[in-house]
């Protein structure tokens, strides 16, 4: 059987010594995790193994030994070395050896319970992979069996014995941190940490970090106590904070903040990184935001702003009359039922007078108000684009009363319609049985149905193309909105330190690795490098993207058109009966 | 493909291969054919046709033949599967069209089917039934490349409506050159001869068969406090569903300790459902829906009478299911039904709701007073009757023969189709013949007949297919994986 | 080969069944193969003028359409007043439906169980119902054009024809859908005249003619069908007068058509009836000849 030798580069040039690791039996791998160097205590070796195992949860192990011979090759070296395994009986006894002029490598197995012939060591049967200890470490898989999306065509059973390797590297830091200053009994070779003075810098933080945290969530506790007011509670309050993007999105970084302030420590990588993405991204966000508000604040801006803005809603009003003067007319030669095309176009109207009052009742104080929300940047970028976006469906209210009046006329009109179709074919719809059921009318019902039939069918053009105006307008401010909310998202979603990761120390975040063969001669074992593989940039989007705000629908596009023919509304909000798809 | 790992013989096989029959069969059988059957409706569509094609399939395997199955993807169901004892399948990518049937331009699948043929070195193409396009299709495009060809009619047509003269009209288009014609029932074949203006002699009467191990009765699953009357079929218009929803309320009324179960479902279930909700029979009569084929034998074993309300009927096999489990059987007089069961066994009435209810008060009272023979006694008469073992001898006899016969050249062919389909459809058929032809040398120009790969066989003389040799077994698991992906 | 080599085949009797194993090969073709076929038995043989009376259900609904559409050009025209025609609709209503009570000596409402008060209610429903909507319907269709509408009513009044319950027991028969598409070519030909009282009139006689006027046809023809014959030719002749006032070609054609229709259509069917050759035999699906629809009703 193969057998595969993972050694830590670093380790390549040490002293001779012996091996230190993890033995897996279902990949038949030895992970050798350091050298131990001579001189030492039997029982010194066994007792650190002991403890590093309590601390480590991997089962620790002499391994074999290492030899490397800085001089001629010693004899009696090669055989007290060989003497070593019956103090550190482990089955399978690597024994490694390089020797220094020339760069040869050599590996020896023997199996101890086995017979002397199959004790006889055969190097093309091993494989020394080397690995940079450092990178293993520090880095994680990501399991590709995880992930749906993945080819499952390689053998899961090498992604397995790969994890396997991963894990025995990192909670192997309980034998580095043992053994940081060299200062236990025992001497041990493998990777060091270098920069010891930023890492105190770091400690530092992290000693200061919990007395922040703890003070920030105790605030934030306080302002979700707030919110959980009764007060909010009632009806027009309760509604309106559900229907505002603005207080959608303060709810959620609010979430974000306590979830990062939280004291408790994250109990997994992932959760770190969930916690360190969400802090990068409100991070970003505010200086975002205060970097627009000093734009705004400058140069009297929002005095332009509020001077631009009333006269734009009235140019709005402006042309919503004009098209519905067009409307009442003959629009692009369409015939309409003159009566019902007056009658819808000066209700139209009378809304648009309505609101053009309403604008001008509100100017003088128009500046005050943006004023005021324009301070809202300091929460955050997403916080002032929320409030762009509910100005947005204030001003265009009264696209939104026309549609929803156009929308239900014509709802009314389809189903009327569709009814009237089965009485006029003389069937009817069974509700018990969910079918249509022939059925037996009476005369006079019949001639109603037929003449509403009528009515109906020939006023539904009219009725059909108001609707269809005010919803390609409606929909123009739909996608405005649903534009700002998409960049929302983004900056909301992003996991932007991930990526920072990734862009940076691209070892951190592994897909898989790849090997490259340092010796391949016959007679010497195979000597391959392992590289690590960094997870594509998608992948790492789709890994750690955090948790949208879930307040707007997810239509379809086939539910969509389906919800347009028949009228019926479109929100850019979640409706309690929709349905997810 | 799915196989090709599977066999280990050297010498490539030919067609005249096959003729030398391996010593260990040639105690049984001298000559083994290499059937393709074909037909659009087979598993998972459930149906007489489907369990025909299968059952005999089966047995003609046992018997040493090599037989392949083509039919029309379901769905997920696509590409090569294999069933019980080697029996392989093809589903081919064509679309369906209407219940089930593909459509058909007469060309589109000729380059499919002409390589299963050449790579499964196929001798005799046997079609099924008269409503599947890819049927005739087969027929057409195995006399285009000079097979030998058997077709079996399932069912009845009428003459009187434009549809039917239609249909009849390529009845007689598709079946004017097949070698040999097979019904289920001598009306059936009455019928096939007038439709299609053949030659009596060229038309054998092999009927369907049933498993009578698995309609065995079961007379402690009934309740003899009640009557139980048992209704199992399609509930079309053709199974007669408009007189069951007469004779419902007309027996229920008459008899309050008589119950109906009624299993099936289809487009006239409604006026079932009116019927029970109007004479408020909703406890006494029991509406089962779909029945897989698996539970029909549990649903008859409860009843006492079985009800056949069909309106045409070319076999039946519902009615020797039922009889096969020991029930009463009271059915029309349509079609092939009389010639199914002997008179002691059956009821025959005319197909209305007096007569039908007169033969169900008749079963009745033979019931009530104990004159109907016991379960057990029905089982043991009726299981001797249709075997498919019996089945698959005829129609290997058929096979002989048509293996004998000799076939038309492409000249010959035009001649006939012209001369027997009649002046305006013969002439126009003729021409698709030659276009067809012409398709066909096409295509042996692009891959020629030497250039695709010969399939390995599963079953027939060289089956590669045992139950001794698992690693074989699991690496077609592994190859059929490795397809499914 | 199929011949099994059988001996007795001569002693043998072949027999029409399949559960006996039978010492015939299984391409053997008896004496008694087809012998069961059966040629036109189902063809009926029809009596010319009983054909004839048949087909005035047809030609009393083409005359309701003519006379519906001469009126309607009448009041387009402005040569027929809408006061008159109201007038001459409701004392023919009133006749008509004292005369369907007599007929049949009230048997029939009894039958039904209706009672008067219910007509009462349903003529008040028509009324109020037609008069308020008049003035809509006079607006309804004016944005539309003209030939739209004629073609939309003649459209609907052949639906109309083709749906209509002659008697005949088809699938395509739904009294239903044929009464709404007359209603419905009613409104769209209603909505082009000039006022809103023209409109409520058309409407109210679109009812009168194609709702109440086959019902009391139907009554008559199965109880006096001899006044139904005499009713049939006037409603005929009176239909042919008023669409000779329109228009003489149109009044050759239709007469043509009632003719054709209603004697020579008849004669062309006994005529064929020579030539049919159907075949029949036990493999034909059996005809249901019971009306199972009184197991739902």
């Amino acid at each position: 059987m193969l057998l595969k030798a993972f050694f830590p580069t670093c380790c390549s040039s040490v002293d001779s010594g012996l091996l230190v690791g993890r033995w897996v039996p279902e990949q038949s791998s030895a992970v050798v995790l350091a050298v131990l160097h001579f001189p030492f205590i039997p029982a010194q070796v066994k007792e650190l193994l002991v403890q590093v195992q309590r601390a480590s949860r991997v089962g620790m192990a002499v391994l074999g030994t290492w030899c490397h011979s800085q001089q001629e090759p010693e004899e009696p070296l090669g055989h007290f070395l060989e003497g070593l395994g019956t103090i550190f009986p482990h089955d399978p006894w690597l024994q490694l050896c390089r020797e220094r002029g020339s760069k040869s490598w050599s590996c020896k197995v023997s199996c101890q319970q086995a017979p002397a012939a199959l004790g006889v060591p055969c190097e093309d049967q091993v494989m020394l992979i080397f690995y940079d200890q450092r990178k293993v470490l520090l880095s994680r898989l990501h399991p590709s069996a995880v992930l749906p999306d993945h080819q499952a065509g390689d053998a899961p059973a090498s992604t397995r014995g790969l994890a396997a390797v991963f894990d025995t590297v990192a909670r192997s830091k309980e034998l580095f941190r043992s053994n940081q200053f060299n200062e236990g009994p025992v001497r041990l070779s493998h990777w060091q940490s270098e920069g010891v003075e930023a890492s105190i810098l770091v400690e530092l933080a992290k000693w200061a970090s919990g007395p922040v945290c703890l003070l920030l969530a105790c605030l934030l506790s306080l302002v979700s106590a707030a919110s959980t007011c009764r007060v909010f509670r009632l009806w027009p309050l309760s509604f309106i904070g559900s229907k505002l993007s603005t207080c959608e999105q303060l709810r959620h970084r609010l979430e974000h903040l306590t979830l990062v302030f939280s004291t408790q420590k994250a109990e997994s990588p992932a959760q770190l990184m969930r916690k360190a993405n969400m802090l990068v991204s409100v991070l970003l966000d505010v200086a975002l935001g205060l970097s627009l508000l000093s734009w705004l604040h400058g140069k009297n801006r929002i005095g332009q702003l509020a001077d631009a803005l009333v006269p734009v809603a009235d140019h709005v009003a402006k042309e919503l009359q004009h098209l519905l003067q067009w409307l009442m007319g003959a629009p692009a030669g369409l015939k309409m039922n003159r009566a019902l095309d007056q009658v819808l176009g000066r209700f139209f109207l009378y809304h648009i007078h309505l609101w053009i009052s309403y604008i001008h009742l509100m100017s003088p104080f128009i500046e005050c108000i943006l004023w005021h929300v324009g301070l809202s940047a300091c929460l955050g970028l997403t916080v002032a684009l929320s409030i762009l976006s509910d100005i947005i469906a204030l001003l265009t209210f009264h696209i939104y009363c026309f549609y929803v009046y156009g929308a239900r006329l014509y709802c009314l009109k389809i189903y009327g319609l569709s009814s009237l179709w089965r009485l006029f074919r003389g069937k009817k719809w069974n509700v018990l049985r969910q079918r249509v059921d022939s059925c037996s009318y009476d005369l006079d019902q019949l001639f109603i149905g037929t003449l509403l039939f009528t009515i109906l069918l020939f006023l539904l053009p009219t009725t059909a193309l108001y609707y269809l105006v005010f919803t390609l307008l409606r929909l123009l401010v739909v996608t405005v909105q649903g534009l700002i909310h998409l960049l929302v998202e983004l900056i909301n979603s992003l996991p932007l330190y991930s990526l920072g990761l990734r862009l940076c120390r691209p070892y951190r975040l592994a897909a898989g690795v790849k090997f490259c063969i340092l010796e391949h001669e016959a007679g010497r074992p195979l000597r391959l490098l392992m590289q690590i593989n960094p997870l594509p940039y998608t992948r790492v989007v789709h890994t750690y993207r955090l948790p949208s705000c879930g307040c707007h629908p997810k239509h379809s596009w086939g539910s969509l058109c389906r919800k347009l023919f028949f009228g019926e509304l479109i929100y850019p909000w979640r409706q309690r009966g929709d349905k997810q798809d | 493909m799915a196989c090709r790992g599977g066999g280990g013989h050297g010498q490539p096989p030919s067609a005249t291969l096959f003729r030398v029959s391996p010593g260990n069969l040639s105690t049984r059988r001298t000559l083994t054919h290499n059937i393709c059957m074909v037909s659009d409706f087979f598993y998972p569509n459930m149906g007489g046709v489907e369990s025909h094609i299968y059952q005999l399939s089966q047995c003609l395997i046992e018997r040493g033949h090599k037989v392949i199955i083509v039919t029309h993807a379901y769905g997920n169901r696509k590409g090569i599967r294999y069933l019980t004892n080697g029996l392989k399948v093809y589903y081919l990518p064509l679309k369906v069209m209407y219940n089930q049937s593909t459509a058909t331009t007469l060309f589109h699948s000729l380059p499919l089917l002409r390589y299963i043929f050449v790579r499964e070195r196929v001798t005799i193409i046997h079609s099924h039934s008269s409503f599947s396009a890819m049927a005739h299709d087969a027929l057409f495009h195995a006399k285009t490349m000079g097979l030998q060809t058997v077709f079996t009619d399932h069912s009845l047509f009428g003459f009187a409506d434009v549809s039917s003269v239609l249909t009849n009209k390529l009845l007689t288009v598709s079946l004017c050159d097949t070698n040999h014609i097979i019904c289920v029932s001598y009306t059936s074949k009455e019928n096939t001869v007038l439709r299609a203006a053949l030659n009596p002699e060229i038309v054998s009467v092999i009927p369907n068969a049933v498993d009578p191990t698995d309609f065995t009765p079961d007379p402690f699953r009934r309740h003899d406090s009640v009557i139980t009357i048992v209704v199992v079929s399609r509930l079309v218009y053709r199974k007669g569903t408009d007189l069951l929803s007469g004779i419902i309320p007309e027996i229920c009324q008459k008899y309050p300790d008589l119950n109906f179960i009624i299993g099936g479902e289809g487009p006239k279930r409604i006026i079932l459902e009116e019927v029970r909700e109007r004479y408020q029979l909703q406890d006494r009569v029991l509406l089962l829906g779909a029945l897989e084929h698996k539970d029909v034998r549990n649903v008859l074993v409860q009843g006492h009478i079985f009800l056949n309300t069909s309106l045409t009927e070319a076999f039946c096999m519902a009615i020797v299911e039922a009889a096969s489990c020991g029930l009463q059987v009271v059915s029309t007089r349509v079609g092939g039904i009389p010639e199914v069961l002997p008179e002691n066994l059956i009821i025959l009435c005319e197909p209305s709701v007096k007569s039908l209810c007169e033969g169900l008060e008749k079963a009745i009272f033979q019931l009530k007073s104990g004159a109907l023979p016991a379960p057990e006694n029905i089982h043991n008469i009726v299981k001797t009757f249709y075997t498919w073992r019996n089945v698959a001898e005829r129609t290997e006899k058929v096979y002989d023969r048509v293996a004998g016969e000799a076939v038309l050249p492409m000249d010959k062919r035009l001649d006939r189709l012209i001369s027997h389909c009649g002046p305006v459809t013969g002439y126009i058929f003729a021409l698709l013949a030659v276009f067809d032809f012409l398709f066909l040398i096409f295509l042996r120009w692009m891959t020629p007949d030497s250039l695709i790969d010969v399939a390995v066989d599963a079953t027939g003389p060289r089956g590669a297919w045992t139950h001794q040799c698992p690693h074989r077994i699991k690496r077609r698991e592994k190859n059929k994986m490795f397809k499914a992906r | 080969m199929c011949a099994q080599p059988v001996t007795d085949t001569k002693e043998a009797k072949w027999q029409k069944v399949l559960y006996e194993r039978q010492p015939f090969p299984d391409n053997y073709v008896d004496r008694r193969f087809l012998e069961e076929l059966r040629k036109n038995i189902y063809a009926r043989k029809y009596q010319y003028w009983a054909v004839v009376f048949e087909s005035s259900v047809v030609i009393q609904q083409l005359c309701s359409v003519c006379v519906f559409v001469v009126i309607w050009w009448y009041m387009d025209e402005g040569l027929l007043a809408p006061h008159w025609l109201f007038g001459t609709g409701l004392a023919s209503s009133l006749i008509g439906y004292v005369l369907f009570d007599l007929i049949d000596r009230g048997e029939g409402r009894k039958k039904s169980g209706r009672t008067r008060w219910a007509d009462l209610k349903s003529a008040l429903v028509f009324i109020t119902f037609t008069y308020g909507f008049s003035p809509v319907l006079k607006t309804l269709t004016e944005s539309v054009s003209t030939d739209t509408i004629y073609a939309m009513s003649v459209f609907m009044l052949l639906g109309h024809l083709i749906f209509f319950d002659y008697g005949a027991n088809a699938a395509i028969v739904s009294s239903t859908l044929s009464l709404n598409m007359a209603i419905f070519a009613s409104v769209c030909l209603a909505s082009r005249l000039p006022r809103s009282l023209h409109a409520f009139v058309m409407v109210t006689f679109a009812i009168q003619i194609f709702a109440l006027w086959p019902m009391l046809q139907k009554k008559l023809k199965a109880c006096t069908p001899r006044s139904y014959v005499g009713v049939t030719l006037l409603f005929a002749f009176s239909a042919l007068g008023g669409l000779l006032s329109i228009s003489a070609v149109g009044a050759i054609l239709f007469a043509l058509l009632l003719v054709s229709i209603s004697c020579l259509c008849p004669f062309y069917l006994i005529r064929l009836q020579l030539f049919k050759e159907n075949i029949h035999g036990p493999w034909d699906e059996a005809e249901i000849k019971e009306d199972l629809s009184r197991f739902l009703s």
